[in-house]
């Protein structure tokens, strides 16, 4: 990748530093708030400044600093078969789905319903299958199991039914600590796992400024067993964070740097991500969106302020506010996932299945995604040039009046230099009236008729799925 | 196994140069040139075309493997006996008077002489008349017509009319195409066949003189 830079950068040099200043001083002097006074302590230890009867942290400085430079600059999410490993910090731009909706718009039906554990089974199935995807957070709420094993079956779902990354919340420790051990079972081995981690976390603060216990506990045992995370922020420009893009940004970027920096603390050379995921909300009415253009700027910006640290970023893009995957979701998301794939992003999350605001997938959004996610990375590999793409030679041969269709040279250049969509209706008018006028969605539910169907079985071995039961009391669902 | 297999490849992965070279080699060795015709280049391109419908090839790989062919054909062509058939047929092609444009209707003869037929390319802004005269120098078994302007659609019709007061329209088969030409405009003027796209022009190229 790279051939097309400079890519879009909406932060001058100048306001960069502005925004970055700004960040740092919020964090020197307003702190962020953490009500555990165990974890405080621990914090202080470790030279943060700790006022303990506002329960605030802060951060001099120096000391940020020194504790940033821990943090690695690149590292790798590998997956289980190493066809899709994501190496962070090397200049790639990845894309993946988004996760813990509640609903979705379900294409048999035609209505809407609660998601279930065959949710995240099915979505984990298509991430497999569509190759612009590139990892899979787990999709849905599984409103269909209990506390008691969520996390034990929402990822084991997932692990069952792609071998890419998985990335997942979990609801506290003890999720955590479930999902690490079914990983360790599946790596066999927890080293093995800590080698090559093919699970992460994700953990959020709470926007502004504060960071609960429970987050922090997940954050301390994953970066202690060698599980990647993030600790992304998630504010809301005029809600939860200023109306201003800036102050948002500002606001963001100390809590995305706090964040690396308490798992630096937890775990020296921790490999954490720097989180983004800047919001909006539309003032009108006080309606969330997560497809509004500020958003991709903003996400856009993230990486431009995560790059001044040398962090790979979790960014956030390709989301929109409609409700079935029509004209609005078409370019609310085309434009979200370009402007910040067009900087450079390293990883960027919630691009594929999501709609209404991140309340809600559909399956058929999955696949369309795919292809959005084909162009974009398209015009990420710029245009090549060099003696041979400059074709002199056969512009010669072929001369005045010819045509360049059974040249050698289209047929050595036609695969690479062409992105070829699979769903968009590219014949002409005659076969499509032929075909009987057929359009995005209904080719989209063809694809995922057809992906599910070949996907029915798991992907994991018998025996491990053995040792797994073995591990696991209750556990009826595997 | 196929003595031909590795001219049967040549062909089939366009690589003019082994092809040809191959089709001397069994010239030499004295295989009869039917067979060679046969077994080794229709038989290559059958598999084109059906690697093609399947999706598996471009339309470039397809016609750089029909390129292929003919350069080996020019080996053979002089050796043929009398009833040897070495083309699909003969097709006269032209964007109608008034009319400039030729992109389309260079695709289709590209795609028609790739396909095996043998074209003539009249150019564009071709008269009534002079579409005339070429039928009868040519003696085509079929006459394509392109055109992209509904005011130049005319022109088609006008064409037909002159065949016809020359005594001609009954020895050619005419197909008609272009952006704004529709099925029922072909039938409307009398036209034999209406392709909507390059590919489909061959297949009713095909279809009108049952060779499928």
């Amino acid at each position: 990748m790279g051939d097309s830079s400079p890519f879009y950068r909406p932060l001058t040099k100048e306001n960069l530093k502005q925004i970055d200043q700004t960040g740092r001083r919020i964090l020197e002097r307003i702190g962020v708030r953490i009500a555990d006074s165990a974890f405080r302590d621990i914090l202080k230890a470790a030279g943060a400044k700790v006022d303990s009867d506002n329960q605030r942290v802060r951060f001099e400085e120096g000391w940020l600093d020194e504790v940033l430079g821990r943090a690695p600059s690149c590292f790798t999410l590998y997956s289980r078969d190493g066809k899709n490993d994501i190496h962070l910090g090397e200049g790639n731009v990845y894309f993946g789905n988004g996760g813990r909706v509640f609903r979705i718009l379900d294409m048999s039906t035609g209505g809407y319903r609660l998601t279930l554990l065959r949710d995240v089974a099915n979505t984990a199935a298509l991430v497999d299958k569509l190759d612009n995807i590139r990892f899979y957070i787990i999709a849905c709420q599984a409103h269909d199991i209990k506390p008691a094993n969520y996390h034990l079956l929402d990822f084991y779902y997932a692990l069952n039914h792609t071998t890419k990354h998985v990335m997942g919340g979990c609801d506290d420790l003890h999720g955590a600590e479930q999902m690490w051990k079914l990983a360790s079972i599946i790596a066999r081995g927890e080293e093995r796992l800590r080698e090559k981690p093919f699970v992460s976390v994700i953990t959020n603060p709470i926007s502004p400024l504060t960071i609960d216990s429970e987050t922090l506990e997940i954050l301390r045992f994953c970066v202690t067993h060698g599980i990647p995370t993030t600790c992304a922020p998630a504010p809301i420009a005029g809600a939860t964070a200023p109306a201003t893009l800036a102050g948002t940004l500002s606001q963001m970027h100390a809590e995305a740097l706090a964040g690396v920096t308490i798992a630096q603390v937890f775990a020296p050379g921790a490999k954490v991500l720097y989180g983004a995921v800047a919001t909006t909300m539309d003032l009108r009415k006080m309606e969330f969106t997560m497809g509004s253009v500020e958003m991709g700027m903003m996400n856009a910006a993230a990486v431009q302020l995560a790059k001044l640290y040398n962090l790979p970023i979790y960014a956030s893009g390709g989301v929109t506010e409609a409700k079935r995957p029509d004209i609005q979701a078409g370019f609310e998301k085309s434009v979200s996932s370009l402007t910040v794939a067009m900087t450079g992003a390293d990883f960027i999350h919630l691009t594929a299945g999501v709609i209404d605001s991140g309340n809600s997938i559909s399956y058929e959004q999955y696949v369309i995604d795919n292809e959005i996610i084909g162009m974009t990375q398209r015009v990420l590999q710029g245009i090549k040039v060099n003696e041979d793409t400059l074709a002199y030679d056969v512009i010669e041969q072929v001369g005045p009046g010819g045509n360049f269709v059974a040249e050698e040279h289209t047929i050595n250049h036609m695969m690479d230099e062409f992105f070829y969509p699979n769903l968009q209706v590219r014949c002409n008018f005659d076969i499509w009236e032929e075909m009987g006028h057929p359009d995005m969605l209904s080719r989209a539910n063809e694809l995922v008729g057809k992906i599910l169907e070949e996907s029915e079985e798991g992907l994991l071995d018998v025996d491990l799925i053995d040792d797994i039961k073995k591990a696991f009391s209750g556990s009826q669902y595997i | 196994m196929n003595e031909f297999e590795a001219l049967e490849e040549a062909v089939s992965k366009g690589d003019i140069k082994t092809a040809v070279a191959e089709t001397q080699r069994a010239l030499d060795a004295g295989s009869e040139v039917k067979s060679i015709l046969d077994k080794g280049l229709i038989a290559a391109m059958d598999k084109v075309g059906d690697r093609y419908s399947k999706g598996l090839i471009f339309v470039p790989q397809m016609l750089r493997s029909a390129k292929t062919m003919q350069e080996c054909m020019k080996l053979l062509q002089p050796l043929f006996q009398e009833g040897d058939v070495t083309s699909k047929g003969k097709v006269l092609i032209g964007t109608v008077k008034g009319d400039l444009h030729d992109i389309g209707k260079n695709l289709v003869g590209m795609m028609m002489g790739g396909a095996g037929f043998d074209i003539t390319d009249l150019g564009v802004d071709i008269p009534p008349e002079k579409f005339v005269q070429k039928i009868q120098e040519v003696e085509p078994d079929i006459v394509c017509m392109s055109a992209l302007l509904s005011t130049t659609m005319p022109s088609m019709s006008r064409t037909i009319e002159a065949m016809q007061k020359a005594g001609i329209r009954d020895k050619v088969k005419v197909m008609i195409g272009g952006a704004p030409v529709t099925e029922k405009y072909a039938r409307e003027i009398k036209a034999d066949s209406y392709a909507s796209d390059a590919g489909s022009a061959v297949s009713k190229a095909k279809e009108l003189l049952g060779i499928l």
